[in-house]
């Protein structure tokens, strides 16, 4: 049973980097999920499509100072302790 | 005596009967007048109540029915009643966690007088014991106030309060739901019941999540893989700490999917997170009852008592959440579409079918 907590945070630390790392200009737009093509009406419900390209934006947004200090933190420790 | 009478509190029971006889018709009134539209009480917070409040029966001196019937009539119901008393009017469980903290006041003195000094010719211990009362007084209120702060402050990191409303149970309560995890085809009412807004503690309501049950399983499963494991030969001490790991990465992964597919689906539930761990937490019941009747009767018991309880979890979860996940589209009056019924139909089964898979691939692994 290798599936322990720290394989997990792990795991999270990784998709966290890499809905980061998309770039807004060059994929986003090109496969349709840039920010400003997902407008839908105001009295429809959105659906799961617009609800995935907000939470790709607002994980961008919102995670970009802390991943910077996650990942200095983490790279130092497996430097140090492997 | 009349004048005595009016100013002191305390008279014999019958002059205070007929200082207040007055004042409970007049109150028994004006509660009573409120009946048509239920209760209103006039100087509580709470409308709209049919219950009979027993412990206000014996705070309240007016507006009050004979204690007697009031009482008789409370005892058929357990609902919570709202104390006046209490700090916290939203509270509707009696919190019976806080211990009376006696402050650390009182341990000095005993500490200080208990030091002897046999000798007075002997000035150095008798000069001492001041300073060490003082020392202890000091480093008792220094205790003290720190305790003060972090009770101020606990609250903002872990939300003490509405933690303590999932601890709320009962021998009583406790029973009953782990009949209903291992037996739950007969059981017809599955409505959590509300309080003005709030659900009742768990104490008064089969229905409600706590997280006791699930606290408490998770542990005994942590325990009874180690017994598993010891019996064949393969225990080492860390191993109880990877088996606790991995059943808990697993609950999060499961909390973390869950929550991110009820964001997609734009479900607008009252399921809250704590709410969703308890859900999540109740097949280590299960988990607990097939490694255990695996060792005692090998492989075929651990597989017969598994399926039971795997079946009996998926219908459990799937009761339980169609009335939060399903209800609340059927509840706002939005027009119910088949799309999108469907496809909480469908989030309520992956949930659902989830539990066994789960149940299973925790558990194979301890039985040979």
């Amino acid at each position: 049973m290798a599936f322990t907590l720290y394989s997990l945070l792990q795991a999270a630390l990784l998709c966290v980097n890499a809905i980061a790392v998309l770039h807004e200009e060059r994929f986003l737009k090109n496969i349709g999920w840039g920010t400003d093509q997902g407008i839908g009406g105001f009295g429809e419900e959105p659906g799961i499509k617009s609800q995935l390209m907000n939470l790709v934006r607002s994980v961008r947004t919102v995670m970009r100072v802390p991943l910077i200090i996650v990942n200095s933190i983490t790279i130092v420790l497996l430097l140090l302790f492997g | 005596m009349h004048a005595a009478g009016l100013a002191a509190p305390a008279g014999t029971p019958r002059l205070r009967k007929w200082r207040t006889w007055l004042a409970e018709e007049i109150g028994r009134e004006r509660v009573w007048r409120g009946r048509r539209g239920g209760w209103r009480g006039h100087s509580r917070s709470d409308g709209g109540q049919e219950i009979q409040d027993l412990v206000f029966l014996g705070v309240h001196s007016a507006g009050m029915p004979s204690p007697g019937r009031g009482r008789v009539a409370a005892s058929k119901r357990r609902v919570p009643v709202s104390q006046p008393g209490m700090a916290d009017p939203h509270q509707f469980f009696d919190d019976t966690s806080s211990a009376p903290t006696r402050g650390y006041g009182g341990q000095p003195s005993p500490g200080g007088l208990g030091y002897p000094s046999p000798s007075s010719s002997h000035e150095a211990p008798f000069l001492a014991d001041p300073m060490s009362n003082m020392a202890m007084a000091y480093g008792s209120s220094l205790a003290a106030h720190g305790k003060e702060l972090v009770d101020k402050n606990i609250d903002r990191f872990i939300p003490v309060t509405k933690l303590k409303y999932y601890f709320a149970v009962d021998t009583v309560y406790v029973g009953k739901k782990l009949g209903l995890l291992v037996f739950p085809y007969l059981h017809q009412d599955w409505e959590v019941q509300y309080q003005q807004d709030t659900p009742v503690a768990p104490r008064f309501d089969i229905n409600a999540p706590d997280l006791y049950i699930p606290a408490m399983a998770f542990i005994t499963y942590i325990l009874v893989a180690g017994l598993a494991l010891g019996t064949q030969d393969r225990f080492s001490p860390d191993l109880l700490g990877l088996q606790a790991s991995s059943a808990l990465a697993w609950l999060t992964l499961e909390v973390v999917a869950i929550l991110l597919s009820l964001y997609l689906v734009t479900v607008n539930t009252d399921l809250t997170t704590i709410d969703l761990v308890a859900f999540l937490g109740y097949k280590y019941v299960g988990m607990i009852g097939g490694v255990l009747v695996g060792l005692l009767f090998g492989k075929i018991g651990y597989y017969l008592v598994l399926g039971w309880c795997c079946v009996s979890i998926f219908v459990f979860m799937i009761r339980t959440l169609r009335l939060k996940i399903l209800a609340q589209a059927a509840a706002e009056g939005v027009p119910v579409r088949g799309a999108r019924n469907q496809l909480r139909m469908y989030l309520t089964m992956a949930v659902a079918a989830a539990q066994p898979l789960l149940m299973y691939w925790l558990t194979f692994h301890l039985v040979r």
